[in-house]
């Protein structure tokens, strides 16, 4: 687990739809966070890896983020792709909740 | 009408048919005789003969005196534009004021279960994929349209493409009219698979694929160098023992054909009980999963080169293997880089 120092508040868990996402922008990146069917959270980074589309506008199923510009797919807790035309894993971060809160460990 | 017994929606709102997408038996081999004569009349009706029938309304009270176009002049250019604009508004429109913007079938058969007015995207001009889409149709696709018109007319009319008469060849013409949809299919294909290598995707054909929910004016919102290669199916016309009418036939599939592939619905309500369908689910496959159908299902050259998807599981299983074949190879590929750069 990263460093306590890099956690970061990223938003309330009610923000985030059970098989939902939203994105994310800090410090000039931008990430998307998750929220999986059990209600468990997930973060990786925003974009795809396809073309530079915001993850979080796609669509959440179990887990697994469908890409809304090509529907590539990847697997939200690896960061595995799993689809074309996707072919470049996602990288991840930690995340967890804390009082309702979604931190995200983007060390 | 009860789009659901036809097909599925998901949990997005996004519909899709339950029976496969099936190619056209022209092509099967040993023959299928009896596929073939049920399918025939689709071939024709409603859009081949539309875009035909609209060919001959242009050859009648359209196109100018070959007199006129053997030189070219400011004054029929303009008039041809203008023409080629209000059948695009016209025609164009209509679908979308119907679908899109009364939303008259509401999104009975829509593929996908928004509507592009809903969603704003930096990917398009003024963030609006409608805007973008009309801007580019008016401005770069009916102008090019208007251009290749101009070139083969002005070729017809100073004997420079071959023109057979109606009178004298019937069967000859008969038979290139029979093939124009076959040619364009061919055509289409060659390009689309042309401008999806990565550097011409990127500068050029990324522009329409910008339209992930496509709709009616998605149909031309292309880049100019995609309008000329997709217009270009016209100069066929320039070796083929043909005849203007049969030109502006093919060039009138490519123009107004485009909607039924773009207009984002599987079928298109008539009335209480009617369905006209669009054929539309092939293409809008490849707008949706981007490395399957770049053809349409007339040829079945998709099959032929393995990027076929029929919209069944296992289309979908094919396309995944496709991608275990690709991911194996570009892990490969890392591994090859990462044992070379230790070495060095
Ligand atoms: S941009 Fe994500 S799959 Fe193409």
């Amino acid at each position: 687990m990263s460093d306590l120092s890099t956690w970061v508040p990223a938003c309330k868990l009610e923000d985030i739809e059970q098989e939902g996402a939203i994105r994310f922008d800090h410090a000039g990146r931008t990430y998307a966070v998750y929220r999986g069917p059990d209600d468990s959270v997930y973060c990786t980074t925003g974009l795809c890896t396809h073309e530079a589309i915001h993850l979080a506008d796609g669509l959440v199923m179990d887990y697994e983020v469908e890409c809304p510009k090509h529907s590539g797919a990847f697997d939200y807790r690896t960061g595995e792709a799993l689809r074309l035309p996707a072919c470049e894993n996602l990288r991840t971060y930690p995340a967890e909740v804390v009082d309702g809160e979604v931190r995200v460990a983007l060390g | 009408m009860d789009d659901l017994k036809y097909g599925t929606r998901n949990k997005r709102g996004d519909w899709a048919p339950n029976q496969p997408i099936e190619t056209a038996p022209l092509f099967a081999f040993p023959p299928r005789l009896l596929a073939l004569a049920k399918w025939l009349p689709h071939y024709f009706f409603p859009w081949n003969a539309i875009f035909a029938a609209s060919a001959v309304a242009y050859w009648a009270w359209v196109i100018p005196p070959v007199e006129t176009m053997q030189t070219l002049g400011i004054g029929w250019i303009a008039w041809l534009y203008v023409v080629n604009a209000v059948c695009v508004f016209l025609f164009y429109g209509a679908f979308e004021l119907h679908l899109y913007v009364l939303k008259r079938q509401k999104n009975r058969f829509k593929y996908n279960g928004k509507f592009p007015a809903e969603q704003k995207s930096k990917a398009f001009w003024f963030e609006s994929q409608n805007l973008d889409n009309v801007l580019r149709t008016f401005l770069s696709g009916v102008t090019i349209w208007t251009a290749v018109e101009v070139c083969m007319l002005f070729a017809y009319a100073n004997g420079y493409a071959p023109w057979l008469t109606f009178a004298e060849n019937p069967w000859t013409l008969a038979l290139v009219a029979l093939v124009v949809p076959v040619i364009h299919e061919f055509h289409f294909f060659c390009i689309h698979r042309l401008i999806h290598t990565p550097l011409l995707y990127k500068w050029v054909h990324s522009v329409h694929h910008n339209s992930v929910n496509p709709s009616p004016w998605s149909s031309l919102s292309m880049h100019p160098v995609e309008h000329l290669l997709y217009f270009g199916t016209a100069f066929y016309h320039l070796i083929l023992p043909s005849n203007p009418i049969l030109m502006l036939y093919q060039l009138h599939y490519a123009g107004f054909g485009a909607i039924p592939g773009h207009v984002g619905f599987d079928k298109v309500e008539v009335g209480e009980e009617t369905l006209v369908d669009s054929h539309a689910y092939a293409h809008y496959l490849h707008h949706k999963y981007f490395e399957v159908n770049y053809g349409d299902a007339l040829i079945p050259l998709d099959r032929w080169f393995g990027t076929w998807h029929d919209g069944s599981a296992d289309g979908e299983a094919r396309m995944q293997e496709r991608y275990r074949k690709r991911k194996e190879k570009l892990a490969a590929r890392k591994a090859r880089n990462t044992i070379g750069e230790a070495a060095e």
